[in-house]
């Protein structure tokens, strides 16, 4: 009689256990939806209602602008000419720049992965450095070699006598600085598809009597083809969202794309919050669909030619012309990494930017630490970097330990609502930073004593614009630990949560650290989204980076430019050197 | 058309190690299947692809039909392409992108041939492989049999001078594997097509040659009939790897013409066979092949006592392990029934044509 009693409240207690289990992750999967929903779902919606009103925020307070709701708005701004040019314009820069990145990124994998260039690791190695740089700094070097009055390469034309001159405030130099900048998106998918394509595919080509040119466009990059498309989506949905290169090489000649365009509008006296709200939805859908057809063209036709045993990849013997590939690579290098930081470093040193001739050049009595010794005089440059360096930890550590949630919750569990979840938290890979800005903006200024004008602004809107990335970096750190010693641990008696603690979060350790190391180093060189949360006092370095570019003073912002730079570079190696690599290819994916 | 593959003293040395090739030379004469046959890394897939023209030879020489292809030593180098040969892969490599006939009319497509002309040739060639109504299918939507086959028929179409086939049959499941190489030797004969093939599986080596090379460490260590390779092996490696996995090590005593005495320690003798001119007092090592171990009939001179060690039903054959001057060997004795107890002493015979001795070159080593 004693044990059945016994029994029976065994079960009964069984029973409340599952009420309990099924309350906790109930209670643990909403609150991870509020989360998401108030990082992500908030400011977008808000977003859209800023594009449907007609009223000021800030000015007309939130409740009467929500009161004003109309598709005339959006309708109204879709039709003002302007919007259009700057569509029109991006969609120039853009396609012209990833026809570019193609050519270049193809290229390249070529000659890395199929030929017997001299020093190709080293290429290979160089040729994703420009992903480093900041498009800011990028810009600014441009501008400094290729004004069409005063830059460096018409200065030496003019010394060499040539009457040839460049000028990259133009389209033309917008498409270039962005085709020779991005070609590392396409360079990366395609050369990890050469590398994993059977050479017996092109071997029988050869053997069929095709040559090794007919080759190349009958069979090897029809077969890559997905890679390829890939790699021209990502570079132009990167190019779609940045606003350094634009604005500082369009400025002078007032070519807007929709990032300097939205910017622009913001900045008008009255800011027009809506109108910019409403060509943010517009890149918002743009960057959308392009996003939507890169996942179709991933996850579609992709052709499996692995053949289950190693091979060596192929190597063509380019004989002499191997020289030539060898030059090209170098001179990729040239361009996309020596000018500019040459051209850097000499405004950053030099005393006046105006050069008569190559003499003045290397003239050394021209050069000295003046704007470096005037940036540090200035008590925003140290907050800056002050302030910079805390949204960039508290956005790794808030949203490093969020990701994890987030993808624990995805990938080891089975909980119901994880599908929601895995969704929203890969939403703002569809938004471009500029956006997340807009749309942060939108969601916090109307309210009065709230996050505007705060360092969390700038965090909560990094978190969100950076969780896709982190998730995915966190996951695959976690999704090598195989799940059965996670099971073994729950059989010797540990909870989810001791499991966690004791067996998945050591395990997984230099992986997380390595994301959220990535985290921070993305947080503190993003611009996009800062633009418009920023106050006098939460300014950052990215932002007063483009206060000293407007400012005029080319000498300043090349000296700060360098700085960051070099900060950066400091940051990205330990990130580099904490995940072994594996953190490169995701500074990579958000530009 | 068909021409003779003529291969001299081929020599392929890698940056690093010993050579893959050293000094291999072969024919192969028109209308002739040889095949290359021998354990991985042994270089007999180098030699082909050096044959191919998508390895580079370091020494000797190649020629196709009369001309030579290849010559490190003049510094003749055909480019593949302008070798007139066809290739079939291990891995298939068809292209992914391509329809079944979009394949197989590659090849002619860069050769002068009218679109009609090259419309028959595709359907031809089809038919040949069995896939005439698989035209128009993706190559992604075949299975791995019909994969090889469009490769097959895409390497036959243009009538190449040769074939050449690497390991074509080993991506393939054990079934498919036997239908298709009984299936291929038919299309090669029927065509008349000169090939040089390359595997490690003997039994394909057997059904599909006419004749075999046995290659090992770069070397070519016999070429012959299938018969010849199976019965008369040239060394004891050859006898090894074709079947012939027992070993006995002793003394030649005495020898007369095609037969000699092994005396096999503590005065037991036994008749072998001598391939080689061995003189008397010779260490000799003898290859005996499982199956030529008959065990419980006293027959002939090489009758000895021996002991089951123990059995292993096979179900249509039985293997034993039994212990011979005081060596362990394997015996396989066909039939469904298991004949034979464990522990039991029995007398077993060895025929002394299946006794074949060697001279004795130390250890070597099989794999």
């Amino acid at each position: 009689m004693h044990g059945q009693a016994d029994r029976r409240s065994e079960v009964t207690r069984g029973a409340s256990d599952g009420a309990r289990r099924r309350l906790y992750t109930g209670l643990w999967v909403g609150a991870l939806l509020a989360i998401l929903a108030f990082l992500v779902i908030y400011p977008v919606i808000m977003l859209l209602l800023g594009a449907l009103t007609d009223t000021n925020p800030v000015v007309d307070g939130l409740a009467r602008s929500l009161s004003h709701l109309s598709v005339a708005n959006f309708l109204t701004v879709l039709a003002n000419p302007n919007v259009g040019e700057a569509l029109l314009n991006t969609l120039i820069a853009c396609g012209g720049g990833t026809a570019i990145a193609v050519a270049i990124g193809l290229f390249f994998s070529w000659i890395v992965v199929r030929t017997n260039t001299p020093f190709k690791g080293f290429i290979a190695a160089a040729s994703i450095l420009p992903l480093f740089a900041p498009p800011l700094v990028a810009g600014v070097a441009w501008a400094i070699l290729g004004s069409p009055k005063t830059g460096l390469i018409n200065t030496m034309f003019k010394w060499m006598g040539s009457d040839f001159r460049v000028d990259l405030y133009s389209m033309w130099g917008l498409v270039f600085v962005f085709g020779i900048y991005y070609a590392p998106y396409v360079y990366m998918f395609t050369s990890s598809a050469l590398r994993n394509m059977d050479p017996s595919l092109e071997e029988a080509a050869e053997i069929s009597g095709a040559s090794a040119f007919s080759t190349l466009f009958t069979v090897t990059f029809p077969l890559i083809m997905p890679a390829i498309v890939s790699g021209m989506l990502l570079s132009f949905i990167v190019m779609l969202g940045i606003y350094g290169i634009p604005a500082v090489l369009g400025a002078p000649t007032n070519l807007n794309v929709l990032t300097t365009y939205i910017f622009k509008l913001t900045n008008w006296s009255p800011p027009l919050y809506n109108t910019a709200a409403a060509v943010a939805i517009i890149l918002m859908v743009v960057t959308g669909l392009l996003v939507y057809l890169q996942q179709r063209v991933l996850s579609g036709r992709s052709y499996t030619t692995v053949a289950g045993k190693a091979f060596r990849p192929r190597s063509l013997d380019l004989g002499p012309w191997r020289w030539l590939t060898f030059a090209i690579g170098i001179l990729y290098l040239l361009v996309v990494v020596v000018l500019p930081s040459l051209a850097l470093i000499v405004a950053a040193f030099r005393k006046f930017m105006f050069i008569r001739d190559v003499a003045s050049l290397f003239d050394m009595r021209q050069y000295s630490l003046t704007h470096f010794e005037s940036i540090f005089d200035n008590p925003l440059t140290m907050r800056s970097i002050y302030n910079a360096v805390e949204v960039g930890v508290i956005t790794a550590v808030v949203g490093g330990a969020l990701a994890f949630a987030i993808g624990y919750t995805i990938h080891r569990t089975r909980v119901a609502g994880r599908g929601a979840i895995d969704l929203i938290s890969t939403l703002p890979v569809a938004i471009p930073g500029l956006v997340v800005g807009v749309a942060y903006l939108w969601a916090w200024i109307g309210i009065p004593g709230g996050l505007y004008g705060t360092i969390w602004i700038l965090a909560l809107a990094f978190i969100a614009r950076f969780m896709p990335d982190t998730v995915k970096a966190l996951s695959t750190s976690f999704l090598q630990i195989h799940r059965e010693l996670e099971e073994a641990a729950w059989v010797c008696g540990k909870g989810m949560l001791g499991t966690i603690r004791t067996i998945v979060l050591p395990l997984a350790s230099p992986g997380v650290l390595a994301a959220m190391t990535l985290l921070f180093v993305l947080a503190i060189r993003e611009l996009g989204s800062s633009l418009f949360l920023y106050t006098s006092n939460t300014m950052v370095m990215s932002v007063l980076l483009l206060d000293y570019y407007e400012g005029g003073n080319i000498g300043k912002t090349a000296a700060f430019s360098l700085v960051q730079t070099v900060l950066l570079g400091v940051l990205i190696g330990g990130a580099n050197w904490l995940s072994r690599g594996a953190a490169q290819g995701n500074v990579a994916r958000t530009g | 058309m068909m021409a003779t593959l003529e291969v001299t003293e081929l020599r392929k040395q890698f940056a690093i190690g010993r050579p893959a090739i050293d000094g291999v030379s072969f024919s192969v004469p028109a209308g002739e299947i040889v095949v290359l046959l021998g354990p991985s890394g042994c270089g007999k897939t180098t030699t082909l692809r050096c044959v191919a023209g998508l390895e580079h030879p370091t020494g000797g020489e190649i020629s196709i039909s009369g001309k030579v292809v290849s010559s490190p030593e003049r510094g003749v180098l055909v480019p593949p392409r302008s070798r007139d040969l066809g290739m079939v892969f291990q891995s298939y490599a068809v292209w992914p992108h391509m329809t079944v006939r979009q394949n197989v009319v590659y090849p002619l497509k860069h050769r002068n041939i009218s679109r009609a002309d090259a419309g028959r040739k595709v359907e031809e060639a089809l038919a040949l492989v069995g896939l005439s109504e698989y035209g128009d299918r993706p190559v992604v939507a075949l299975s791995g049999g019909q994969m090889q086959r469009v490769a097959l028929a895409r390497s036959m179409v243009y009538r190449p001078q040769l074939l050449l086939l690497d390991e074509p049959l080993s991506n393939l499941d054990a079934k498919l594997r036997l239908r298709l190489r009984d299936d291929l030797r038919v299309i090669l004969k029927q065509t008349g097509m000169t090939a040089l093939y390359v595997t490690h599986d003997q039994a394909e080596a057997v059904v599909l040659g006419d004749r075999i090379g046995v290659m090992r460490d770069g070397k070519l260590l016999q070429m012959d009939s299938p018969d010849a390779i199976y019965n008369r092996p040239a060394d004891l490696f050859v006898a090894n790897f074709t079947g012939a996995t027992n070993e006995l090590a002793g003394t030649l005593v005495a020898c007369n013409g095609r037969y000699g005495v092994v005396d096999f320690g503590d005065g037991r003798r036994g008749e072998v066979a001598l391939f080689h001119a061995l003189a008397p007092d010779e260490k000799v090592r003898v290859a005996l092949r499982p199956e030529n171990i008959a065990i419980g009939r006293p027959d002939g001179a090489n009758t000895f006592s021996a002991k089951v060690l123990d059995r292993r039903y096979q179900g249509t054959q039985t293997a034993y392990g039994i212990e011979l001057f005081g060596k362990r060997l394997e015996a396989i004795e066909l039939g469904t029934a298991a004949r034979h107890q464990v522990g039991v002493e029995a007398p077993v015979s060895l025929p002394r044509e299946c006794l074949w001795a060697y001279r004795d070159r130390g250890p070597v080593s099989h794999e």
